[in-house]
């Protein structure tokens, strides 16, 4: 993970300069702790007045920020201090870097993508898109085993689909990049943060943005076929933003963040690096991947520096829950977090329950989670439960919850029953509204589609208008893909509808699964049908259900390894493959192939019914 | 050189036994993915065994290369050797 900067710019330099060392000076380093030693973490009270999120754009909120003493703050996987970067010096290298992305020859509103890994220098370059009119977008990191080449497929994918006219990753990951760039005519520079530090600083006037711009691209899947970018205005990201701080998380000047969250994913980027700079709160980050292998550094960070905002997808949550000693509890004190985000996938109430009664002799306090829904297309967030009050849940009857769509609240126990958590009311500016399959609302405890208007709705796919057709509805309703039910004025989701499966917090599409099984020469199209089965421990497997012709068990074989390898090397999942004879599959009445009853077939076939949580399906 | 292969592949079928329990021998032409199934959430314990075993920092970047057992003996070897 080695990080330098462009040490010219520098402004801090007592505290930057420390950062830069590459990756074999830092691991010789790091056992002496003579790094750390030297840093200093960004306080969490400011200097200056708290504003929260008032700015009409994003460049706006750091030029502000910029007067201050907050900032964001790198840690390493032993929990070293590894790069301190004030929101001064972000302002500062930002602008510096803007002016030489400038002199790129690129046009305003130009496309930039960037590999997002938890790095200063990503940050930087984030915010010198904006500086300079671009337009970012953030792609992943590679998790996989043996994945280089579905990874480099993925990169060129999203280059493409976002028409990228320039091409940014640091020294680790810059090697993928330059593979997925060849050959493309559209992109001007490929490189690394330090190799744009060499180049020239153009004397531009760096202008302000406008409300209506575009201010950024998310891609939401690592689809290697069709990748979307949705298309965030800086109206819609600061109205986003400014519901977040203020409404959502009720923002105080003693409040500090602590996130591992990927750079590249909404929660992360709008949630823990945007949200945190306009209200000028101070964050600490750590490294997915760090945290994946080693969870207790969140919490040891989170405790250690009295962070009061952090966020997880359940999926985090429960490998705090899983990978935590026992032992390790009596250093933390986790007392000062008060705001205890959950949200990105299901939030299933036992999670949440399995953490709190694990933190509980660590100080946690069960009042501060905070479930919450949304998702990129809304830029972040839809809604959220009141802060400070825990979390609500509602015991349904599993039964009617299939077979009529309606959450019927347990009257008495022992029937088997669904519960799902409560997460809150809209962002003010924003309605919530639960439809039928003709479209029209649905009274409350009915289940249906989840449809969002409001400010911080995208403006569709980049380039992509069948999509973005497909999911923007007539009057601006935003079509989010969920299911479930309002009941008093607060949504529950109940699942997503059978186009995305979620394993382990990534969702991952049905779609992409099915067309990697048609590359087989022994699957013809339309003979694949993919889906997620999910037991009653929350565990969801990916099922692969295949037509086969063939006969030979070796061949038959072959084909399922072969299948289980590409799914792998794709998503980093294993999954179940199950070959059927011909016509098996059931069929709509216009020939495609429906994954509900497919996936029902395949509980039959099974005889899983009981292992598995009941969900509400779509047809 | 040969017996530091020899020591670091020991020490890693020790952990990938564990993590994925077969009757099939492990050898380094074992393939990590088809063979021991190891998923995302088996990777991240091996990696964080691999790092307090070895005393290394296995770069994220470096794996996306190993798929067998061989390849990984020798990505640990290279990072030894590196951070020496």
């Amino acid at each position: 993970m080695a990080s330098t900067i462009h040490l010219e710019e520098k402004t801090l330099s007592s505290t930057i300069a420390q950062l830069n060392a590459p990756l074999a000076q830092a691991s010789a380093l790091r056992s002496s702790d003579e790094l750390a030693v030297a840093l200093a973490p960004t306080p969490t009270s400011n200097t200056q007045p708290q504003r929260l999120a008032d700015f009409e754009t994003l460049t706006a909120a750091l030029e502000y920020a910029a007067t201050g003493e907050t900032g964001y703050n790198f840690y390493d996987a032993r929990g070293n201090l590894r790069s301190v970067l004030p929101y001064r010096a972000l302002r500062h290298n930002a602008r510096a870097q803007a002016r030489r992305l400038a002199g790129l020859g690129m046009t305003r509103g130009d496309r930039v993508a960037l590999i997002a890994d938890t790095t200063p220098e990503f940050v930087e370059l984030f915010y010198a898109c904006r500086y300079a009119g671009l337009v970012p977008f953030a792609m992943p990191v590679p998790v996989n085993l043996g994945s280089h080449a579905v990874y480099v497929q993925q990169l060129r994918g999203m280059l493409e689909s976002g028409q990228a006219a320039a091409a940014l990753a640091n020294l680790d990951y810059v090697g993928f990049l330059a593979e997925a760039a060849a050959g493309s005519e559209r992109l001007k520079w490929v490189g690394t943060p330090e190799q744009l530090g060499e180049r020239p600083a153009t004397q531009v006037e760096l202008l302000e943005n406008h409300p209506d711009e575009v201010a950024y691209l998310q891609f939401t899947s690592g689809s290697t076929r069709a990748p979307r970018g949705v298309i965030i205005t800086e109206r819609a990201l600061m109205s986003n933003l400014q519901g977040i701080v203020r409404n959502g998380l009720e923002i105080g000047p003693g409040d500090r963040s602590a996130s591992w969250l990927p750079f590249y994913h909404d929660m992360g980027l709008v949630g823990m690096v945007m949200a945190p700079m306009v209200a000028q709160v101070s964050v600490d980050y750590l490294a997915t991947r760090d945290f994946a292998i080693r969870p207790l550094q969140w919490l040891r960070l989170i405790s250690r520096n009295r962070a009061t905002v952090a966020f997880s997808q359940p999926f985090g949550l429960k490998l705090c829950t899983l990978r935590v000693r026992d032992s390790d509890l009596e250093e933390l004190d986790l007392s000062c977090w008060r705001a205890a985000g959950v949200g990105a996938e299901m939030i299933r109430p036992d999670t949440l329950r399995n953490f709190a009664e694990k933190f509980a002799p660590a100080g946690f306090d069960v009042r501060a989670f905070l479930p919450c829904y949304g998702l990129a297309e809304s830029t972040l967030a839809v809604t959220f439960s009141k802060v400070g009050h825990g979390f609500d849940s509602l015991r349904v009857d599993a039964g009617t919850l299939v077979d009529k769509k309606m959450a019927v609240r347990l009257q008495v126990e022992g029937r088997k029953y669904s519960e799902f958590v409560n997460c809150g009311r809209p962002l003010p500016g924003h309605i919530v509204k639960v439809v039928d399959e003709a479209g029209q609302a649905v009274p409350d405890l009915r289940v249906g589609s989840v449809l969002v208007h409001g400010n911080s709705i995208m403006a569709g796919y980049f380039n992509n208008p069948e999509d973005s057709q497909r999911s923007l509805l007539p009057g601006n309703w935003l079509d989010t893909g969920d299911l479930g039910f309002i009941f008093e004025g607060d949504l529950y989701v109940t699942g997503r509808r059978t186009d995305v499966i979620i394993v382990n917090g990534r969702n991952i599409r049905a779609q992409d699964i099915e067309e990697l099984a048609e590359q087989q020469p022994e699957v013809r199209t339309r003979e694949a049908s993919a889906f997620g089965i999910t037991d009653t421990s929350d565990v969801t497997t990916i099922v692969l259900v295949i037509e086969c012709r063939l006969t030979s068990a070796a061949d038959r074989q072959s084909l399922i390894s072969r299948l289980q390898r590409q799914v792998y090397m794709a998503f980093g999942v294993n999954c179940l493959v199950e070959l059927v004879p011909p016509h098996t599959l059931p069929r709509t009445s216009s020939g495609k192939l429906s994954r509900f009853a497919a996936r029902q077939g395949f509980i039959q076939r099974t005889n899983l019914t009981d292992q598995l949580s009941a969900e509400s399906g779509d047809k | 050189m040969a017996s530091d292969y020899e020591d670091v592949l020991q020490k890693l079928c020790h952990h990938l036994r564990q993590l994925s329990p077969s009757d099939a021998d492990i050898t380094p032409r074992t393939d990590l993915i088809e063979q021991l199934a190891i998923d995302s959430v088996k990777l991240l314990n091996l990696v964080m065994e691999i790092e307090d075993e070895f005393d290394i920092s296995v770069p994220i970047n470096a794996l996306a290369d190993v798929q067998t057992v061989d390849e990984l003996t020798n990505l640990i070897l290279r990072i030894r050797s590196e951070a020496r």
